[in-house]
């Protein structure tokens, strides 16, 4: 009845056990093949598209129309409107999320929600509310004119658009990061007599860094690529209010495909970096991002 | 109905979980696998149950040999430590799931279904609590919901996890003699696993003896409850069940 | 409701943190948002819905509200299937396929718009396949449709995820000692235990497909009545300097959008009721 070590052990019949969680080998298989299949249509010839446009002509071509001015103007545009637009509200959102996360007031649900909002309008519609807010025929765009400060169809009104259609993501990666850590720590300083600064500095920001890295990152794709709410307040001046997606948008319209793609090669590119960076957080950093990006 | 487990081992990758091991439980019989963590009682129940294929041996039923049947083709009722009730269906639900769930030619009437999920919500002495989702179940409930749930699919043995694991103890004490109960009326082969041995003693007819080794579990000693107690067959047991 | 507005507390920088949310909120939110509302509200009712109640406008929106229920659809069905694929599956290539999911949130609208419509033209990779079955796909509204899976895609298989990954192991064995297939427990214990975060991903792809112009103006070719979509006519009016007109209009998919909000808000709550959490 004991274990008798010297019998040679029965092989099992039937070696292709399939756990009870397992779907069949054939159905794993076929899954796979549309999830692979599906992507690669949808989403990676797209992207294979981009580059192979931008090279039709060759490399050379593609290198040249990148150092034209408008081309040259353009990437420096949306350079400055992104060093405008993501550090603001990387600051708006870390405020944000210590507000939210740190004290106990009415309506919390609801401050949550109007900051979540600008995900949920159209960034067509977004550059409308700037224009009907501050455009040359409204009260105050008018007097903000006159001053000498004009928004729309000027850079502050791009600015303004990007942070608009970018406002939700550095506060939605950092509140529930914050609220997963609680204020134990900060509590523990605050008995130690760290002074606000020092605790945030000291205590908070090493805990969040990830996670406002992470926000930063996907504000930051978007704030390079915004279109819609932009093509509305921009102008399309050449030179001065056309960001590179406008200007893609204009080289396209006069059927100057290379130039277009070859800009649009340079978004995608930064694209890539992005998702390339996003996904090395991912995978190092899993802990410290919100749990939904665990995976 | 009899269960025979004729040198059973289990590896896992690696790691071995299981020696072989042999063991005969006869029909009707209500058996305790007793045993620490890591001496691969509950690897053994869920080879039992089709959860888990063993690495080398047979397991019989009536004498048949069962090791390639699919979990869905042994019919074990098997109770989870965690009980796994289905979140989002209510306890009628959650029993009739058996059920509902075998093809059309087997499948009983609506009104069939209904019937034997109302006994037995009567056998676990819950006959009210149909309507409710698992969530707003006691702990002591919940244990009992998947309890009924296994015996829904007339089961050809009972298997449970742990089964008063997740419990406080003055639960624990009363679900035991549920237990008991429903083993005796429905006589059905049961094996239970457990850590506890005040557990295993009072409730089983057998109790299985297990440790664990770097070279995987094994059975230490097969008894009544009193034998095991009076006559232990190592010194793991004489340890193991004084402490 | 006898809780203070603000419950007293040790943690230092309420000022600051408040005043910097509000502020900023106001002025990159509220405030224009606020604008928006007050120019409907100036135009009247009446005038408002003059501007929304023609054809033109009517099958702007209807188009825009179908096809992004269609694209989303499409999306529900295919992103649970790869959260599924991703979660569950080890395969050579998984990482990639899992950072492909997320391109259509980092890719451009306007490179998108291209990209899609440079590949589905009558002489583009796909466009040309279309072609010879005969079927027209850029320029038309299958080209608007496809658009919209695009930017719609990473949403379901993202809120899906992380619910899969915590499906407990033994809710699925115990089904299957209960006696049911591999897919009577996919059908009747996965799925529904997916369903909630499924049709939250679902309604957030709704709204941003609604709303989304830059990838659809380019592949939609934006023949009134036929592929004109809703927020192309806002642009259209701005460009005729009709404010009114782009208020009217923005307003009506303010309207759709919140409804849409309402909406997931309404899921989440009922699926808490349900199972005890989101």
């Amino acid at each position: 009845m004991f274990d008798a070590g010297v019998k040679l052990p029965v092989p099992a019949k039937a070696p292709r056990f399939r756990p009870a969680t397992q779907e069949s080998p054939a159905v794993r298989w076929l899954l796979i093949g549309i999830a692979v299949l599906g992507l690669a249509v949808l989403v990676v010839a797209p992207l294979a598209a981009v580059f192979t446009e931008a090279l039709a002509k060759g490399w050379a071509a593609a290198v040249t129309s990148l150092t034209h001015k408008d081309a040259r103007d353009a990437i420096r545009l949306t350079l400055l409107i992104t060093a405008i637009a993501v550090p603001l509200n990387a600051v708006f959102g870390i405020a944000a999320a210590w507000f939210i996360t740190k004290f106990d007031f009415r309506g919390k649900a609801f401050l949550i929600t109007l900051i979540d909002l600008p995900f949920s309008v159209s960034p067509v519609v977004a550059g409308l509310c700037l224009v009907l807010l501050f455009g040359a025929n409204t009260a105050l765009g008018g007097w903000l004119v006159a001053q000498g400060y004009p928004i729309i169809f000027a850079l502050p009104g791009i600015a303004l658009a990007t942070m608009f259609v970018t406002f939700p993501f550095v506060a939605r990666e950092l509140i529930p990061v914050m609220i997963e850590q609680g204020r134990v720590e900060e509590e523990a300083a605050l008995t130690l007599g760290a002074s606000g600064w020092r605790i945030f500095w000291t205590v908070t920001l090493p805990n969040i860094r990830w996670a406002l890295l992470y926000g930063v990152l996907l504000c930051n794709a978007r704030a390079m690529g915004e279109f819609g709410a932009v093509a509305v307040v921009s102008g399309k001046i050449r030179g001065q209010t056309a960001t590179m997606p406008i200007t893609i948008e204009m080289m396209y319209n006069e059927y100057l495909s290379v130039a277009a793609f070859s800009l649009a090669a340079v978004l995608t590119a930064l694209a890539l970096v992005t998702l390339l960076l996003k996904t090395a957080l991912e995978i190092r950093h899993a802990d410290a991002l919100a749990a939904t990006h665990r995976h | 109905m009899q269960i025979e487990i004729d040198e059973i081992s289990k590896q896992f990758g690696m790691t071995a979980a299981l020696h072989p091991v042999s063991l005969t439980i006869p029909s009707g019989a209500l058996v305790a696998l007793l045993g620490p963590s890591g001496s691969g009682k509950t690897t053994l129940l869920r080879i039992l149950g089709g959860l888990e294929f063993p690495t080398s041996g047979r397991v019989l039923f009536d004498g048949q040999d069962a090791t390639g049947l699919t979990v869905q083709e042994r019919r074990a009722g098997f109770v989870f430590q965690s009980y796994a009730l289905f979140r989002h269906m209510t306890v009628f639900e959650n029993i009739a799931y058996g059920l509902k769930a075998r093809p059309r030619a087997t499948r009983p009437p609506k009104a069939e279904i209904a019937r034997r999920v109302g006994k037995l919500l009567d056998l676990i002495q819950l006959p009210e609590i149909g309507a409710r989702y698992p969530t707003q179940l006691s702990g002591g409930q919940r244990q009992r919901v998947a309890l009924a749930r296994a015996l829904a699919i007339e089961p050809r043995m009972l298997l449970l996890d742990e089964p008063f694991g997740a419990l406080d103890a003055k639960v624990r004490k009363e679900l035991r003699q549920g237990l008991r109960d429903i083993h005796d009326e429905t006589g059905l082969t049961t094996v239970f696993v457990t850590h506890d041995q005040d557990e295993a003693m009072e409730l089983a007819d057998l109790v299985v003896v297990m440790s664990g080794s770097s070279t995987g579990g094994r059975i230490e000693q097969i008894g009544k409850p009193a034998d095991i107690r009076a006559r232990p067959a190592s010194a793991f047991v004489r340890d193991f069940i004084s402490a | 409701m006898g809780r203070p507005l603000l419950q007293r507390s040790p943690m230092p920088g309420l000022g600051l943190s408040m005043g910097i949310t509000l502020t900023m909120l106001s002025i990159v939110v509220l405030l224009p948002i606020g604008a928006l509302l007050l120019r409907g509200a100036s135009f009247g009712l009446g005038n408002m819905w003059e501007v929304v109640n023609r054809p033109r406008v009517w099958s702007a929106l209807f188009l825009s509200f179908r096809l992004s229920l269609l694209a989303a659809v499409f999306n529900l069905v295919f992103g649970v299937l790869l959260a599924w694929v991703l979660v569950r599956y080890r395969f050579p290539g998984r990482r990639i396929l899992d950072a492909a999911v997320d391109l259509p949130f980092a890719l451009p609208t306007a490179v998108a718009g291209i990209a899609l419509t440079a590949l589905y033209a009558p002489n583009g990779a796909f466009g040309s396949l279309a072609r010879e079955v005969g079927v027209k796909i850029a320029y038309t509204q299958w080209g608007i449709l496809i658009a919209l899976i695009f930017v719609g895609l990473p949403f379901v298989a993202r809120t899906v995820q992380p619910v899969i990954e915590e499906i407990e192991r033994e809710v699925e064995e115990a089904s299957a000692t209960l006696g049911a297939s591999r897919f009577y427990t996919l059908r009747h214990v996965i799925l529904p235990m997916l369903a909630p975060a499924a049709l939250t991903g679902f309604a957030l792809a709704l709204a941003r497909a609604v709303g989304e112009y830059g990838s659809v103006i380019f592949i939609a070719g934006n023949i009134p009545l036929l592929t004109e979509i809703a927020p192309l006519l806002i642009v259209i009016q701005l460009e005729e300097f009709n404010y009114d007109g782009a208020a009217a209009i923005g307003i009506a998919m303010l309207l759709i959008s919140f409804a849409m909000l309402l909406a997931i808000n309404l899921i989440q709550i009922w699926s808490r009721r349900r199972i005890g959490h989101v």
